[in-house]
């Protein structure tokens, strides 16, 4: 409880201590960490999903489509103008993303794993696919260029307004999932991950669980990807595409799988910041780098980044036992 | 009248390519009985669990629980109905303590929606304590008691396949099938499994038992199926099955063989 204050009070302090180029590059790892959480959720249910960022893809359109200024026409070719208020945009994108994410999972998680992993990865392909020769509706390559989020005549522009917004949305996100993981909901889920045959002779749906947690994780990508969409204030075929999605499951992994909260935004903290400066200042070599950490820390952080302070604590112990012993 | 049969098995058939593991097997089994299944290694008893618990679909034949068809539910269905298994191997939720394993297992005790238990309503609290008093009355009838905080895998083996027949207790069972239940143990062991099956058979749970040790299938049962190359080649009551030539045969290769 005392940790969770402390962070949080770190978080809220951090924009006005911090040069605001930071910001930068905080506020993506602070949308990609609600990604992670629900991918770290689904998986925790034994799901591999590769398509993660698809979600987003379907939030941010969903978003910008609804809430794209009168102005915004590229010559026509955007037909559909409702120029609704950007927050109510962003939690259609979270809805939107929920509904694509309950008629995948219902299709999808009967058979679940390999199948649901490939499922997932062409789905997110599909998406681009669609988007990028659906003009009228999606703007083509170029995409549709949107509004940064507003409370009535405040306009949020600014690097430290967004970045609590998207705090906020991360705060939500951690909260539902924890509530989730911690009441008897994730007793179940934590059933069928261990042991998928004795779950369903206790009765447990496996299918019915699964296609719960793949929605709510929808909801959230969705919610995310909108976000992001009003924070780049444009969403392209290509913003949110398989790289991305396999990026989700690099941050997590990094981070650590076995914590519901903790590490996903542990990774998503410190690889989404590292992937933006390295994009920045050596074109190409950020799968290399990445490539480099992860065998790190699978080699040397089985559990991830979160299971440091363990580690340092048994070592600290170990070395007092052998000052003793000696 | 007739007594509803509680399962009825009728001429089911399971073959995997051209091997026949189940031919034609009929059986029925009584609310209130308890069945013991024996046979050699490879003669159909897993595979007749299996097909009555829904891990997979007869090829041929149908399966009737209460009255009713169900050899298409999916298992958690057949569990809701109160039909019920454990496993060979010790099956467990292997990352949870032994308290976790029966409060998952107690899944289907819960009636709370998935947003009453989100919300962690009034209603749902009171659920939670009712099914945790539950599971420490299936820790107590165990003997867990004292170990509840302990990792299911750090158990004895004993003790697992025992915490096995405790989860099986949680879900409720009406109709139990319980698969090799002192397989590997001690006679102390042996001894306290048998006590507590035959406390849950007193309780009113029809069991259906299949094991290998002809010790305990002759002080539990009433009666005895023996099954061979997945047929059934005995029905009955368990000193006279023990003794039937066929059985002997089965068990021990006919004269000309041996």
């Amino acid at each position: 409880m005392i940790f969770v204050g402390v962070v949080l009070a770190l978080a809220i302090v951090v924009p006005f201590i911090v040069p605001t180029p930071i910001l930068t590059y905080l506020i993506p790892a602070l949308l990609w960490a609600i990604g992670c959480m629900t991918w770290n959720a689904i998986a925790r249910v034994g799901q591999f999903s590769m398509g993660q960022a698809a979600f987003y893809a379907i939030g941010g359109y969903a978003s910008a489509m609804l809430t794209a200024p009168a102005s915004f026409a590229y010559g026509g070719t955007v037909t559909l103008i409702f120029q609704w208020p950007v927050f109510v945009g962003v939690l259609c994108g979270g809805i939107a993303a929920a509904i694509v994410a309950l008629i995948v999972g219902t299709i999808t998680l009967r058979i679940g794993g390999l199948f649901f992993c490939i499922i997932t990865l062409a789905f997110g392909e599909l998406l681009r696919i669609v988007a990028l020769n659906q003009p009228p509706i999606f703007g083509g390559g170029n995409g549709i260029t949107v509004n940064a989020p507003a409370i009535g005549n405040w306009v949020l522009s600014g690097k430290i307004p967004f970045y609590f917004v998207a705090l906020g949305a991360v705060i939500l996100t951690a909260v539902v999932i924890s509530r989730i993981d911690k009441s008897r909901l994730g007793r179940t889920f934590r059933a069928i991950a261990a042991n998928q045959a004795l779950a369903a002779h206790a009765g447990i749906q496996l299918m019915k669980y699964r296609v719960i947690i793949f929605t709510v994780g929808g909801f959230f990508c969705g919610m995310a990807g909108a976000l992001f969409t009003h924070y780049l204030r444009v969403i392209t075929p290509t913003v949110f595409g398989f790289t991305e999605s396999i990026l989700i499951l690099l941050m997590c992994a990094v981070g650590g799988y076995y914590s519901a909260v903790a590490g996903p935004i542990l990774g998503a903290l410190v690889l989404s910041p590292v992937g933006d400066y390295l994009t920045s200042v050596l074109q190409g070599g950020k799968p290399f780098v990445f490539g480099i950490v992860v065998l790190l820390v699978a080699f040397y952080l089985v559990n991830g980044l979160v299971d440091i302070p363990t580690l340092v604590r048994r070592a600290i112990v170990k070395r007092r036992k052998s000052t003793v012993t000696a | 009248m007739v007594a509803l049969a509680i399962l009825e098995v009728r001429n089911v058939s399971r073959h995997f390519g051209n091997l026949a593991a189940l031919d034609g097997i009929d059986l029925s089994v009584d609310k209130g009985e308890i069945i013991g299944i024996a046979g050699p290694n490879g003669s159909g008893k897993s595979t007749l669990f299996n097909v009555i618990t829904g891990i997979f679909p007869p090829t041929k034949g149908e399966v009737f629980y209460k009255g009713q068809k169900i050899d298409r539910l999916r298992p958690d269905q057949r569990a809701a109905k109160g039909l019920v298994r454990t496993f060979q191997a010790n099956v467990l939720f292997r990352d949870g303590t032994v308290l976790d394993n029966i409060l998952r297992a107690s899944h289907l005790q819960f009636k709370a929606n998935s947003w009453q238990v989100f919300f962690n309503t009034p209603a749902n609290r009171r659920e939670e304590r009712e099914v945790l008093g539950k599971a420490k009355e299936i820790l107590d009838f165990w003997g867990f008691s004292t170990v509840e905080n302990v990792m299911a895998s750090e158990l004895p083996h004993g003790d697992q396949r025992r915490l096995g027949l405790a989860v099986a207790m949680a879900i409720n069972p009406e109709l139990l099938l319980v698969d090799e239940p002192v397989g590997g143990m001690s006679g102390g062991e042996r001894a306290s499994v048998v006590e507590h099956i035959a406390r849950l058979h007193n309780e009113g749970v029809t069991i259906l038992l299949v094991e290998h040790h002809v010790q305990t299938l002759l002080a539990l049962c009433e009666r005895l199926i023996v099954l061979n190359f997945g047929r059934k080649i005995a029905d009955g009551v368990p000193r006279q099955v023990a003794a039937d030539p066929a059985v002997i045969e089965a068990y021990l290769g006919s004269e000309e063989v041996a």
